[in-house]
């Protein structure tokens, strides 16, 4: 479903992302990891034709990137980490905007719009009365997440996806993502929180100054490496192994 | 503090745009750019080198008004009020009126950075005026630093009597109406040397009228005489008022009504739930673009969505509603001001005529005006969803805004126009001098879309202080007034329906050709 060949970007003498190639098929939760500043976010808005790779290529289901842009944007949805609206529309009107924009029409968008405020627990006044700015972290999380899933795409990337979401609306998001791969959904998951990775997440890609660095299921990444969990898996090979010491050897500089 | 706004003021608060390497150099060239704009257009005032120092003075402080003015009106809001400010700023040990002088100081610096370049060619005027002397640069710059005190004190003193008087509720709307003042203000302060332009035979200016002691622009330009000039007793009373004047409006706004400011910091933190008639009122948008005609005229899908976001904007939203009506009250006030100015004794008949031309070449920036400030917005990174979405490019967006701004923004101020210039004394068969404007509107909106430029709301607030905005408005109100004098020359000849005609060709050949390039445009990577 998605294929990445040696996909670079530099931004002038910064390699964001460093010949980064993969495969990924469809119905699969793909846990996109690395620390600050590895490149996951340049990949994703590399991926959703937001930047332009500066060498490489990439299909996504089936269709090239450079040169069948526009088919790949049909069918792909994409939550950004920025979660960013535009405020000053209520979020009916928000998205509306975004159904025109993938051609949907109006009462087929209203009647999906009203599907997707049930199953995130919003009152349609809410979204009629309210304007976004209006809107509580988590209520905006979840107006982006609709407005990702609106035009029923092929292939989802999450960046951040949980930042926001209260407990219960975390899990229902997850049972979603899940059915959602059943279905033959390609989901591209980019986080910090490992655990929920490691639980949701069929596979698990990480990647650390631009470069891929280990690709594979997580429990069996997990074991190979001799570590106890996914967190200690990531720290050790990100480079973060004496974080903890480091801590611990900090917090004493707070003595009086 | 002061450093720290000062920077951001300059740097603006995103990244996008700015090279990593390069941000201190491009901020720097922006910054040369503008005041290279400003010293240039500062050397109008070496037409007034053999007038009294009281008269080249009178000049320079009424266009440096004017620039300061706008300037203000275009910076404070965003300044004084900034949203994005409330998690970083608030919660630290920092009092309101520390924050309020950090702000007016750096509004002031570059208010004076601006001044100073304007009033380069000021200096040499006055040093060479009859009177004057080289006193005059000492008396002239601190005539000046105390008109940018007045100016920036001034703005800030408004909007904390309209907090006071009328409540934060109404805060967004206030803003906005201050800084339309503001700008309309500024816009007249502008035409107090035009005022006392007199054609006796020659070139005369007559400055000593009664009422130019009402005007703020002559109490400073008193201190220059007093000090450096005639040194008469009209002049000491002048900059007497202006010295009182500056204290006061200093006074105000950093003692008496700080507490204004603090409120209005609140307000601007909290987020109002809207009431239930406010939503239902919400809904005219979409009954509007339902209507009928409307439908039609809005039938495609994309074009739909940006009509209905550019105009939610402008109804809604405190920054673009801050960008763009003072943007375009110039354009208001502009027929009225040129209109009773050509019913002055002494003017030619030509004058009248050429202000009806003027006026509808004016009307026809508003596209252009408009369409550029509808590009900026704190919501920017929100545009993003425009490049994911599966458009060829941003031309169906760019037609949107342009039929919002066409409808909620030209449409009236051409109706405000007419009826303004037919107020002014200025109607009959001479109001077909405006349609060398209208006939070029549809251009104008099209020229600023070219490249894909009118995506709205896509770009950050901050890059809206370009000195190329200045250069290419100031381009066009150059061509502007070179096709006015076109139109009415035509006019007084009796070829100006062939003029109609030939430029009825060239706009239309223009506007299909810049609508093709525009349907063609492709997205370009966000870097």
């Amino acid at each position: 479903m998605i294929t990445l060949h040696q996909l670079t970007k530099v931004f002038g003498a910064q390699t964001a992302v460093d010949a980064l190639s993969l495969e990924i098929p469809a119905g699969q939760i793909v846990g996109f990891l690395g620390p600050n500043g590895a490149g996951k976010s340049t990949t994703l808005k590399m991926l959703t034709g937001i930047l332009a790779p500066t060498s490489g290529t990439a299909t996504i289901a089936g269709f090239d990137l450079l040169k069948d842009t526009l088919e790949v944007k049909r069918r792909i949805g994409f939550v950004p980490e920025s979660g960013a609206v535009f405020e000053s529309l209520t979020g009916l009107e928000y998205l509306e905007m975004v159904a025109a924009l993938y051609a949907i029409p109006k009462e087929a968008a209203r009647e999906r719009i009203r599907q997707f405020i049930s199953f995130f627990d919003l009152s349609f006044e809410t979204l009629t009365d309210k304007l976004l700015g209006a809107y509580s972290k988590g209520m905006r999380r979840k107006v982006v997440i609709t407005s990702a899933l609106l035009h029923n795409p092929e292939v989802v990337f999450f960046d951040e996806p949980l930042d926001g979401l209260d407990a219960n609306a975390a899990v229902g998001f997850k049972a979603l993502i899940q059915t959602l791969a059943h279905e033959g959904k390609t989901i591209v998951y980019s986080s910090h929180i490992l655990d929920v990775v490691e639980r949701v997440c069929d596979r698990v890609i990480i990647i650390d100054k631009g470069r891929l660095r280990l690709d594979g299921r997580p429990d069996e990444l997990v074991a190979a490496h001799g570590r106890g969990t996914l967190e200690k898996l990531f720290t050790q090979v990100t480079g973060g192994a004496e974080l903890e010491q480091r801590a611990q050897d900090f917090a004493k500089t707070f003595r009086p | 503090m002061h450093k720290l706004y000062l920077t951001l003021f300059l740097r603006g608060r995103s990244s996008r745009g700015l090279q990593k390497k390069g941000v201190p150099k491009s901020v720097g060239a922006k910054l040369g750019l503008v005041l290279l704009f400003y010293g240039l257009f500062g050397l109008t005032s070496l037409a007034f080198i053999h007038q009294p120092v009281f008269a080249v003075a009178l000049y320079s402080h009424a266009m440096t008004l004017v620039f300061l003015g706008l300037f203000v009106a275009a910076s404070s809001g965003e300044m004084l009020f900034n949203k994005d400010e409330a998690d970083i700023m608030w919660h630290r040990p920092v009092t309101t009126r520390a924050l309020l002088r950090a702000k007016l100081g750096v509004l002031l610096k570059v208010s004076l950075w601006l001044a100073g370049a304007f009033n380069l060619g000021c200096f040499i005027a006055g040093v060479l005026a009859p009177d004057g002397g080289w006193l005059f640069p000492v008396a002239h710059a601190l005539s000046t630093v105390m008109e940018a005190l007045f100016c920036v004190g001034a703005v800030v003193v408004l909007y904390q009597l309209c907090l006071r008087w009328f409540g934060r509720e109404r805060l967004d709307g206030l803003m906005t109406l201050s800084q339309v003042g503001v700008a309309v203000a500024a816009m007249l302060a502008g035409q107090v040397p035009q005022l006392m332009i007199r054609f006796h035979g020659k070139f005369n200016f007559d400055a000593h009228s009664w009422w130019v002691a009402l005007l703020p622009p002559a109490w400073f330009a008193g201190l220059d005489d007093l000090i450096a000039g005639n040194r008469t007793n009209f002049s000491a009373i002048l900059a007497g008022t202006g010295v009182a004047a500056t204290a006061t409006v200093l006074w105000l706004a950093f003692g008496a009504l700080v507490r204004g400011f603090e409120t209005g910091l609140q307000s601007v933190g909290e987020v109002m739930a809207p009431k239930r008639p406010h939503a239902e009122r919400r809904r005219w948008l979409d009954r509007l673009a339902g209507w009928g005609l409307m439908r039609w005229w809005l039938r495609e899908p994309v074009c739909r969505a940006s009509f209905l976001l550019v105009a939610a904007y402008l109804a809604r939203d405190r920054d673009v509603k801050l960008r763009v009506y003072p943007g375009i009250a110039p354009m208001l006030v502009w027929p009225v001001i040129m209109m009773l100015q050509s019913r002055a004794p002494g003017q030619p008949e030509f004058f009248s005529g050429f202000t009806i031309a003027l006026t509808g070449v004016l009307i026809g920036t508003v596209p252009l005006i408009a369409l550029d400030l509808l590009r900026y917005s704190q919501h920017w990174q929100a545009a993003d969803l425009f490049h994911a979405a599966p458009m060829k490019g941003p031309g169906a967006l760019c037609r949107g805004a342009r039929r919002a701004v066409t409808f909620f923004l030209t449409l009236p101020v051409l109706v405000v126009s007419v009826l303004l210039l037919w107020l002014a004394g200025g109607a009959g068969p001479r109001l077909a001098l405006l349609l060398p404007g209208i006939i070029a509107l549809p251009l104008y909106g099209m020229l600023a879309s070219l490249g894909g430029r009118a995506v709205p709301l896509s770009l950050p607030g901050e890059e809206a202080k370009s000195a190329g905005r200045g250069f290419k408005m100031f381009g066009v109100m150059m061509i502007s007034m070179v096709l006015a004098a076109a139109a009415t020359v035509c006019w007084s000849l009796g070829w100006f329906w062939w003029l109609m005609l030939g430029e009825l060709i060239c706009v239309s050949a223009l506007f299909f050709g810049f609508r093709a390039a525009v349907a063609q445009t492709r997205w370009e990577s966000l870097e």
